[in-house]
């Protein structure tokens, strides 16, 4: 599957790209070492809550810029709490599609919005820094698209159980040994959970 | 503006004189080989002719060239062959990390086989480590392989001292090289190379895809791997197409037929690209040697801070044709593994690009190339984090 003319308008020609002096929140999600990163910035009306602005940078593939530009517009003048329920499945729709092998790219770019949200939030005191427990990992397992078919591998019941107790994170997945993507699926998990300071040991069963 | 093709390691346009050249077997001289009737004769003597200028410029005999429907084909057959018609010698084998994946894959399917297979490393260059190449060496070893042109950083293995060694164990180890960025590139005599066996390819040298060939000295025994009727070639039953073998010598004429000069022209043609990439754009790092140990058709660069899947597409909509090694554009969403495993970062190689140039490519291609490079480099800049970061 090509990328549809939608990725390819915003990769050629993003919107509210570059970096915000003075952002009233920031949040930046990947790595080099992931393929990809996105920094998001906000500036937030103090009374209404609505974003006034926002923009991005990211380093990444052709899907990565233009999934980071539409989740900007998607994002602009919306509340935080309009802001808070988009999805990269909206970014995914309002790009018309991307390959499977690149939704992670869309999982990224909604990720690091809504990041920027929480960090804008715990720092007004609009909420408190969220408890790291079972349900983090789970909601962090709703992010891991599993590159084949492009969905999420809690959505596509590959996930068969998932522990933490004393800092050690257990997950058993259902993925075959013969699975080509296997591997890359673990060590999606791993980044992702790795950046949280509870997290002491990770641990992934395979049957 | 015709499309700037500059990915000529993964297949090349094939030259009108070629396609000229198999004209002729798709239409009156559709035949099979076979004998008696003219017909068969007459392909038969066909065969016997482009299995001769192909031997030529290797320095080999005209029946130690197999005809195999290209160069995955030949390192299948020479690799599987060789291990084993020689398994009772011993089951040992060695190859490199930076290797081609015809080898290390044939490799692992060995490995699974109950074959033992020793992985040498490779310098940040990607040469490979003749002394580990040596130490490898024990009583148990019968194959030795290896890549003469590394498809990702253009390395030119130094082949004479890889035969100095294997010459200076104390048994035979069966040799076998893929040639498929080699043949054509630089000068390949089998006899120098001490080779047993040894792929080529004909789609990079303006051949059409599906025809290779595996040059076997003679002598060696290699196991059957694949088995069916005899029609043209005994280690690839089966028919091939004639047509594609006519092409392909045809290709093997117009390539040696003033190497030297072909040799210069892209050596020039890779000097200048490098140079103005390096004049122009900022904060670039040549990935592989600089030089004569390097293949003339190859310049590989890591361009800093940005993305090659992104810069490929862009080059893409601009009408040109490159590769990258960056994991977003691969299959397996990982970064090449050759060039993690000279030691460069994630950076280095998700921002890889490489050209690899054709006696078809202009000075003027390039230069509008290098122009487009620059300014997409520019504006992906300006979009990364990684790049802001460092302002």
């Amino acid at each position: 599957m090509q990328y549809s003319q939608k990725v390819l308008d915003h990769f050629m020609h993003p919107k509210n790209v570059g970096k915000m002096e003075n952002p009233d929140a920031t949040a930046t999600e990947g790595s080099p070492a992931c393929g990809d990163q996105v920094t998001v910035y906000l500036k937030v009306d103090e009374s209404s809550h609505k974003i006034e602005d926002i923009s991005f940078l990211s380093y990444g593939c052709a899907s990565n810029i233009a999934t980071a530009s539409i989740i900007t517009e998607l994002a602009k003048g919306k509340t935080l709490d309009e802001a808070k329920q988009i999805t990269w499945r909206d970014a995914m729709e309002a790009l018309d599609g991307l390959p499977p092998v690149k939704v992670h790219c869309s999982v990224l770019a909604a990720d690091t919005l809504q990041t920027a949200i929480s960090n804008y939030e715990i720092a007004h005191g609009l909420k408190e820094i969220p408890n790291f427990g079972k349900e983090t990992i789970i909601e962090e397992l709703r992010k891991i698209i599993y590159p084949q078919v492009g969905e999420d591998i809690i959505s596509l019941k590959m996930v068969k159980y998932v522990g933490f107790t004393d800092g050690k994170v257990l997950i058993d997945l259902n993925i075959p040994s013969f699975d080509t993507w296997r591997e890359n699926v673990a060590e999606e998990i791993r980044e992702h959970l790795e950046k949280y300071s509870e997290v002491k040991d990770i641990q992934i069963n395979f049957p | 503006m015709n499309r700037i093709y500059m990915d000529n390691c993964v297949t090349s346009q094939p030259a009108p004189e070629v396609l000229k050249a198999m004209k002729p077997y798709l239409e009156e001289k559709f035949w099979f080989p076979g004998s008696f009737i003219s017909t068969g004769e007459a392909i038969n003597s066909a065969l016997e002719g482009f299995r001769k200028t192909i031997a030529l410029p290797l320095n080999a005999k005209a029946n130690e060239i197999h005809f195999t429907s290209g160069g995955t084909l030949a390192n299948n057959l020479a690799i599987k062959g060789l291990a084993t018609a020689h398994s009772d010698q011993g089951n040992h084998i060695i190859c490199s990390v930076v290797d081609y994946p015809d080898l290390l894959t044939n490799a692992a399917f060995l490995e699974n086989s109950g074959f033992e297979v020793t992985y040498i490393n490779a310098d940040s260059e990607g040469f490979i480590d003749l002394a580990e190449l040596e130490a490898a060496i024990r009583p148990e070893t019968i194959l030795f392989m290896t890549t003469i042109v590394n498809h990702v950083l253009g390395t030119i293995q130094p082949m004479d001292r890889i035969k100095a060694i294997l010459d200076n164990a104390d048994h035979k180890i069966y040799y076998h090289a893929d040639a498929g960025q080699a043949f054509g590139k630089i000068p390949l005599d089998v006899s120098i190379l001490g080779v047993d066996t040894m792929a080529i390819s004909a789609h990079k040298i303006h051949a059409p895809q599906g025809i290779g060939a595996l040059y076997v000295k003679s002598g060696t025994k290699l196991g059957q791997i694949i088995h069916g009727v005899r029609r043209i070639d005994d280690l690839q039953p089966g028919g091939l197409n004639i047509a594609l073998i006519a092409g392909f010598a045809r290709a093997v004429d117009l390539t040696f037929e003033d190497f030297a000069s072909t040799q210069t022209q892209l050596r020039e043609l890779s000097d200048y690209l490098l140079a103005q990439i390096e004049a122009t754009i900022p904060q670039v790092e040549l990935n592989g040697p600089r030089g004569k140990n390097r293949a003339p058709h190859n310049i590989n660069t890591s361009i800093d801070f940005i993305e090659g899947e992104a810069i490929t597409m862009m080059l893409d909509l601009k009408g040109i044709t490159v590769a990258t090694g960056s994991a977003c554009a691969s299959q397996g969403l990982k970064p090449n593994y050759i060039l993690m495993a000279v030691g460069k970062n994630h950076i280095q190689s998700h921002g890889s690009m490489k050209f690899t140039l054709s006696r078809y490519n202009s000075k003027s291609e390039i230069d509008y190339l290098v122009s487009q490079l620059s300014e997409i480099s520019t504006e992906l800049r300006k979009r990364s984090p990684l790049f802001n970061a460092k302002k």
